[in-house]
């Protein structure tokens, strides 16, 4: 147990450090270290659903603007920026529903097996050198791992609800998460082998200095090519149109999230935002410097301060919000795809282009680096 | 799709689904930075046509409660009801049922005073079905012009039976006794008549010190039509109401006749 499994500085476990600095004497440790997980998690929580409340007030006013409306105006003052906020008050005081058919543990397990898939993926993102909650080895193979996660509980969801809108999304979510799982993780092998790491702190480290040159995506020609189709698999991943099949509402009503309502509801909603946030933020750490920027390289390079972690940390989410605009831009320009054209796209052209991609990279590492 | 896909297909593929993307996005793109066409609706609103057929109004001091609206209504939507009093309408209701109208303008064109319009108002919401059924009158009974209008016509008719009374009294003294008994009943009656007159209404109508003539076209325009169309469409009324109702405001339109009308005008402010 002396991992430090919540670092939050370099230093190592920061709130334990914190907790066990101010606690009095006789506290045994594993109440501290229970303690200092709580706290944690809280955070986490906390910062899952803060990326998802903006991201879904993003997501209204980007739709809205690209059809030459307002969206949200009137909640909170600013342009509706309380909109989520109230819509969120609203979803918790809704009614629990679970309908008659259901396999009801199934039916409950869903929606918390999916957000807590995203919050193990989550804890392996670093937002700036030493301001992490696990600095896991292997982040990026943890991050693919957990965000597969999230299928099994669609599946569950879809399988449990007992509707035929719900099974159908389910298993279209399923082929879907199997056709791009191979893209996704052959297109990541690219910067993989620039780096030399799975580890997302070592990956973005190896990108530090002025803008430019250090990034991934300048390094080698294979490696934009990687970069779209990581962000197509990415798309489909994170089940956004066009390929937002599992939840087709011209044709499965909401697809898996059918039967759902309230609380249980939004966690898929949050879930699908957050998958968004991490997978731009995987794209901004893989390809495009991590936490890296000019501004960074202005403050130094002190990890240990605090103004350079929040810069840092600032950055991170500056990059992974505009992967996450990329995205509701082109949900919002294309029509969905037809599952036979998804599947197509999936095993016909992005895999063998990603194995390509990575022979290329590898080929041209070998000859130049 | 075909079965088989040649290679030249197959990077034309790639490069169509880039290259349409890429132009989608331009697009949505362009659209993105463009200001919105939408207006926040309660607070801004578009203009709206002046021939627009929304929520009616009534011009409620033209209306003469002859129901052509209701006739030609297609759907027997609207209803009314007035009492006459002479001239005078009290109102009792003029409702509009907006569950059932279709908003056909049918009901503003046999409309003889052109007093029923339809607005550029277009929402109407309300909590109840009842509030439907949207009462067009902006107040119930009379008008307070009506109201002094009539008292007027009443002083005048009373004058007119007290004159007749009187004149009947001495033709029936001429008839019985020749000379003495006749002036004595007329001035038992002539105080009473025009006492209602110096108290009430009329005095504050027009100015109370100031002259006729320069009273008399203030509400003379307002209701000056009323007064001669009202003639001719309503003649139910007694055929005395025609002096008394030109006495107090339809002065100016009949120049010819308002020298007249203005001596035996019962507004004697002393």
């Amino acid at each position: 147990m002396s991992v430090p499994v919540f670092a939050m500085t370099s230093g190592g476990n920061a709130i334990s450090e914190l907790l066990a600095g101010i606690a009095p004497e006789g506290v045994p440790t594993w109440a501290l270290w229970l303690t200092a997980s709580l706290m944690g998690v809280s955070i986490l929580v906390a910062f899952v659903s803060l990326v998802a409340m903006f991201s879904v007030w993003l997501e209204r006013k980007v739709s809205a603007h690209i059809q030459c409306r307002y969206g949200p105006m009137y909640v909170g003052g600013w342009h509706g920026w309380a909109q989520t906020l109230a819509d969120g008050v609203k979803l918790l005081l809704k009614e629990d529903m679970i309908p008659l058919g259901a396999d009801k543990p199934l039916f409950v397990l869903a929606p918390a097996l999916v957000l807590g898939a995203i919050f193990g993926a989550l804890v392996a993102l670093p937002l700036a050198p030493g301001f992490f909650f696990a600095d896991v080895h292997m982040g990026l193979f943890l991050i693919l791992a957990f965000s597969s996660l999230t299928t099994i509980g669609v599946v569950m969801a879809g399988w449990a609800s007992n509707s035929k809108w719900s099974l159908y999304g389910a298993m279209r979510e399923a082929a879907q998460v199997v056709a791009y799982e191979i893209p996704l993780g052959v297109s990541l092998f690219v910067p993989l082998m620039v780096a030399g790491t799975f580890s997302l702190t070592e990956a973005s480290a190896a990108q530090a200095g002025w803008f430019g040159m250090h990034w991934f995506i300048f390094l080698n020609p294979f490696m934009f090519p990687a970069f779209i189709i990581f962000f197509i698999a990415a798309l489909a991943e994170t089940k956004r149109a066009p390929f937002d099949l599992p939840e087709a509402e011209s044709e499965l009503v909401a697809g898996f999230m059918t039967e759902y309502s309230g609380i249980r509801w939004s966690f898929f909603f949050m879930e699908e935002y957050a998958a968004m946030f991490l997978m731009s933020a995987v794209g901004a750490i893989f390809f495009f410097g991590g936490y890296h920027s000019p501004l960074t390289a202005l403050f130094g390079e002190d990890p240990s301060g605090l103004t350079y972690q929040l810069v840092c940390a600032g950055t991170l989410i500056i990059k992974s919000f505009f992967g996450v605009f990329l995205m509701m831009w082109l949900r919002w320009t294309l029509p969905r795809m037809r599952i036979d054209q998804v599947m197509t796209v999936g095993y016909k052209y992005l895999t063998p282009l990603a194995l390509v991609c990575v022979l290329g990279a590898a080929v041209w590492e070998t000859i130049f680096a | 799709m075909r079965a088989t896909t040649t290679t030249h297909e197959y990077f034309k593929n790639i490069w169509d689904s880039l290259a349409t993307t890429w132009g989608g996005m331009r697009i949505t793109g362009k659209y993105l930075m463009q200001k919105p066409i939408t207006v926040q609706y309660p607070d801004e609103r578009l203009p709206i046509p002046d021939r627009y057929r929304g929520i009616h109004y009534l011009e409620q001091e033209k209306c003469i409660d002859c129901l052509a609206c209701a006739r030609a209504c297609p759907i027997d939507c609207i209803e009314m009801d007035a009492i006459r009093h002479g001239k005078e309408l009290e109102w009792v209701l003029f409702t509009l049922d907006y569950q059932k109208c279709m908003f056909c303008e049918l009901c503003v064109y046999p409309c003889p005073k052109d007093c029923i319009h339809m607005g550029t108002e277009f929402a109407f919401v309300s909590y109840d079905r009842s509030e439907f059924n949207h009462d067009l009158l902006s107040y119930k009974g009379m008008s307070r012009e009506a109201r002094i209008r009539k008292r007027e016509a009443d002083i005048k008719k009373a004058e007119k039976a007290a004159v007749k009374a009187l004149a009947a009294a001495a033709a029936e003294s001429e008839a019985h006794t020749e000379s003495a008994a006749a002036p004595e009943p007329a001035a038992a009656t002539q105080p009473e008549i025009p006492e209602p007159a110096e108290t009430p209404e009329p005095t504050e109508s027009s100015q109370p010190e100031g002259n006729e003539e320069s009273t008399e076209p203030d509400e003379a325009p307002a209701t000056a039509s009323w007064e001669e169309q009202g003639e001719d469409s309503t003649s139910d009324g007694p055929t005395d109401a025609a002096p008394t109702d030109d006495s107090p405001t339809g002065g100016d339109s009949t120049e010819d006749d308002a020298p007249p009308a203005a001596t035996d005008k019962p507004v004697s402010p002393f």
